[in-house]
């Protein structure tokens, strides 16, 4: 598909209105067309405010109870067998007759079936025990096969000693239903030959390892979050297997690593797998040559966890410093509880392969197609760069090789436009929980007060603004201010009692960068455009006696009042019809732009100020006249 | 449908008092759901409810096959339609500007503050401010385009089943869907992060 997608079609592809075959072209062209995926962001993020009325009203007790008295009182004119009979009454026996053959005849088939039934259930009971016999030979074989051929392994192998069995550490506080790890020992003699086939009974699982510590990078514009957790396995010598479960969360299973913080040389981690007939868990096969506890980082991305940032900044009596706490609110909706999480903020966008909540409910991690564009293949290998990702383990069941993905050097120069914002000392972030947390706390930062009248702008309202800078100057500059929602608050007396003055949303504030924030309109501040006079003059006539330019002359008196106790300065922009003008005022004015004209006046405390100014507007051939002079 | 339904229904055919609750109790909270998003009221959307499980209670026997919930909803669009075509000529003002959806909703909220450690006074008003404009947009659209779009989305039909309830082709089913989001599209807020 060569043009962009309209409006129409990307409606009917949200919402499933499109055939399968047009659904896949529009899904195809959007893989590849950012104007489009764009666009269609956009519409998605139009559509979900009609989930602000997902919620469903609970019927009243009281309710039901009236419908079933109605109903009570009014017992319905036709039931059971009565309303059978109008057929019967019409006189068309024909139909009671084969009705009553189909009737004989159903219950015959119900009979007979009733009567093979239990050989029928045995053997469906059968089958699946028959088929995993026969799968697990052939896996063992096919194991064995590959086995063979992997050299390093088998030397391992060789020089492995006897015994294997392993112990797990376990605080025995966590559900078996959360994300669980398993480590246990492959076989119950000397270490095998081959790796053991991956267990497929459930028999052997255990409560998990508590985590030492965990890491969570937040992505929040791509519904992302990376983890990396800490915990200690015990392992021993030989074959271990581990598990790992993901049941009632987000986590993405393709994205799991496991890489072992000491015993790197002793540790060799040898595959992932994804067990048929086991939903939701996958099982890492580790040779071990050393024997005890060994920390280990286990890494993955989920979905779910999200952030936002929000100010509260309180203004002085003078309205010249204000005090600003910044917050940052996470909320944790991704079926997992993080303790004592060390929680890190990414401000900027990511782009991403998939949506991670989508991998999490595929059944089979390991069956996603493993086609990946090289592109996003690069931000992928980027983005685990900058994280220090120091090995991936599972990707090999998703396509992507171990080397492919193992970076060689650490690089953060252009890596991307995102910004790392670290909130200090660790959280605990439970499930379906949100936490506001303060990120930082800046006493007497400058303001610089300034209301502004813009009538193509901002209608006939003075609006007010007060602007600050993230530098030293102004007590802030450590780190950027990321986007969010900002709440000013004035000191209204001695006392410390607050008003509201207004609240804006900001974008994100680089260091060293200063920024205008827009409180609304002000209504102590107003100011009053008159115009005085009006005329037009000095027409140009061509041959005919037709008029081919003029000049238009108008007179304004601007009016201003200020009745707050405090002085103020106005900033008044004044739009023209033209580029061609000329002003003369009573106070000095800027050329702001081609058609507009800026007046800067300060006021006193309650008083009232007022200036005039002419504007020439030329219009036509008279353009010229301003054209020379120039 | 599963067999339950149909159980209930020649149950309560046959005479079985507590048949008739128990399908009132099974799809109760959906058809209110149904007819407050068409109504945009819930006093009269629970005037619609009555009047929809009366009909049930006295065509029962009327129903074949195992399409209850379809046919369920079948009465409750006939009914609401009809009777909002009917008030449609009375002009009937509320002396409560808002909805009473958005009172219900405001209860919630209070109920979310409670609960809710991280709760703020100014986004939830925010948020119920925006309900409130969904809520109307959802109310300006035609009958039939509203009714399409509150069963395929938010009482989650298939497009068959809607095509079911209001007796027409899957095709038109997609139309009506189709020109009922292209006037939302225009009408529905920016919520942008409020929501996050």
């Amino acid at each position: 598909m060569k043009r962009h997608l309209t409006e129409r079609e990307l409606i009917e592809y949200q919402f499933k209105l499109a055939s399968d075959v047009r659904m896949e072209e529009i899904s195809g062209h959007l893989e590849g067309c950012a104007r489009c995926r764009e666009h269609f962001e956009q519409l998605k993020c139009k559509f979900s405010a009609l989930d602000l009325l997902r919620q469903v009203p609970r019927v009243s007790e009281d309710l039901i109870a009236r419908v079933i008295r109605r109903a009570e009182e009014r017992p319905h004119v036709k039931r059971g067998a009565k309303y059978l009979a109008p057929p019967f009454r019409r006189g068309l026996p024909w139909i009671g007759a084969a009705a009553a053959v189909l009737l004989v005849g159903l219950l015959l088939v119900t009979y007979m079936n009733r009567q093979t039934m239990p050989s029928r259930e045995m053997a469906e009971e059968l089958e699946p025990a028959a088929e995993k016999i026969k799968f697990d030979v052939k896996a063992e074989s096919a194991l064995a096969d590959r086995f063979d051929k992997d050299v390093a392994v088998e030397k391992m192998v060789a020089e492995a000693p006897g015994e294997s069995e392993v112990e797990l550490k376990d605080d025995g506080r966590r559900r078996t239903e959360e994300s669980s790890l398993v480590s246990r020992a492959s076989s119950l003699g000397s270490i095998a030959e081959q790796p053991p086939f991956a267990p497929a009974s459930a028999i052997e699982l255990v409560v998990l390892p508590r985590r030492e510590n965990v890491q969570l990078t937040i992505y929040n514009s791509a519904d992302l979050t990376l983890v990396r957790e800490r915990r200690n396995l015990t392992l021993k010598k030989g074959w271990n297997w581990l598990q790992f479960m993901w049941a009632n969360t987000l986590i993405d299973p393709t994205s799991l690593s496991l890489e072992p913080l000491e015993q790197k040389d002793k540790i060799y981690i040898q595959q992932l797998v994804f067990p048929a007939r086991l939903r939701e868990l996958g099982r890492w096969l580790i040779h071990s040559d050393f024997s005890g506890q060994v920390p280990f980082e286990i890494m993955y991305f989920t979905s779910g966890l999200s952030w936002r940032a929000f100010y509260m900044g309180t203004l002085s009596q003078d309205e010249k410093t204000m005090h600003l706490q910044g917050y940052v609110r996470v909320t944790n909706n991704s079926g997992e509880d993080y303790e004592n999480a060390q929680t890190r903020l990414i401000v900027g966008k990511v782009h991403i392969l998939d949506q991670i909540a989508e991998l999490a409910k595929r059944q089979y991690p390991y069956d996603r197609p493993v086609v990946i564009e090289e592109d996003k293949k690069d931000q992928l290998k980027q983005m685990l760069i900058r994280e220090k990702v120091p090995g991936i383990g599972g990707y090999g069941a998703a396509g992507i090789s171990f080397e492919e993905l193992r970076p060689k050097e650490i690089r953060k120069e252009g890596l991307s436009e995102y910004f790392l914002y670290t909130i200090e000392g660790t959280e605990t972030i439970t499930d379906k929980w949100g936490k506001r947390l303060l990120s930082f706390e800046a006493e007497d930062i400058k303001v610089v007060s300034l209301y502004k009248y813009d009538q193509e702008r901002f209608g006939e309202q003075t609006i007010r603004f007060i602007s600050i800078a993230n530098d030293k100057e102004h007590n802030l500059g450590e780190t950027p201010i990321p986007n969010g929602n900002v709440k000013i608050y004035s000191q209204a007396d001695e006392q410390g009692y607050l008003s509201y003055v207004g609240g804006t949303d900001i974008k994100y504030i680089p260091v060293d960068e200063e920024i205008e924030l827009n409180l609304g309109p002000a209504r102590l501040v107003s100011v009053e455009p008159i115009l005085m006079n009006y005329k037009k003059d000095n027409f140009v006539f061509d041959r005919r006696g037709n008029i081919t330019g003029w000049d238009e002359i108008q007179t304004w008196r601007m009016e201003i009042t200020n009745t707050r106790t405090l002085p103020v300065e106005i900033e008044i922009t004044r739009g023209f019809s033209t580029a061609y003008w000329t002003l003369q005022a009573d106070i000095p004015y800027e050329k702001y732009d081609a058609t507009h004209a800026r007046f800067k006046v300060s006021l006193e405390p309650r008083s009232k100020r007022t200036f005039e100014y002419t504007v020439r507007m030329y219009h036509g051939e008279r353009k010229e006249v301003l054209t020379k002079r120039k | 449908m599963d067999s339950t339904d149909r159980s209930l229904i020649d149950a309560h055919c046959q005479g079985d008092p507590t048949a008739f609750g128990e399908l009132v109790r099974r799809y109760g909270d959906s058809v209110l759901g149904y007819l407050m998003r068409m109504t945009g009221s819930r006093e009269q959307a629970e005037d619609f409810f009555q009047e929809t499980f009366k009909r049930v209670h006295e065509k029962a026997h009327t129903l074949r096959g195992d399409q209850f919930k379809s046919w369920l909803f079948r009465i409750a669009t006939r009914i609401a339609i009809d009777s909002l075509r009917r008030r449609s000529r009375l002009r009937i003002i509320s002396l409560n500007q808002k909805s009473d959806c958005a009172d219900i909703d405001r209860q919630e909220l209070g109920a979310a503050a409670l609960a809710d450690d991280s709760y703020e006074p100014s986004g939830e008003a925010i948020k119920a401010e925006q309900a409130e404009q969904v809520r109307q947009a959802v109310q300006s659209l035609p009958a039939k385009q509203r009714a399409t779009l509150v069963l395929a989305y938010y009482q989650q039909l298939s497009f068959a089943e809607v095509a079911e309830v209001l007796d027409c082709s899957i095709g038109t089913v997609k139309t009506q869907m189709y020109r009922a989001l292209r006037t939302l599209a225009e009408r529905l807020p920016n919520i942008g992060e409020d929501l996050e």
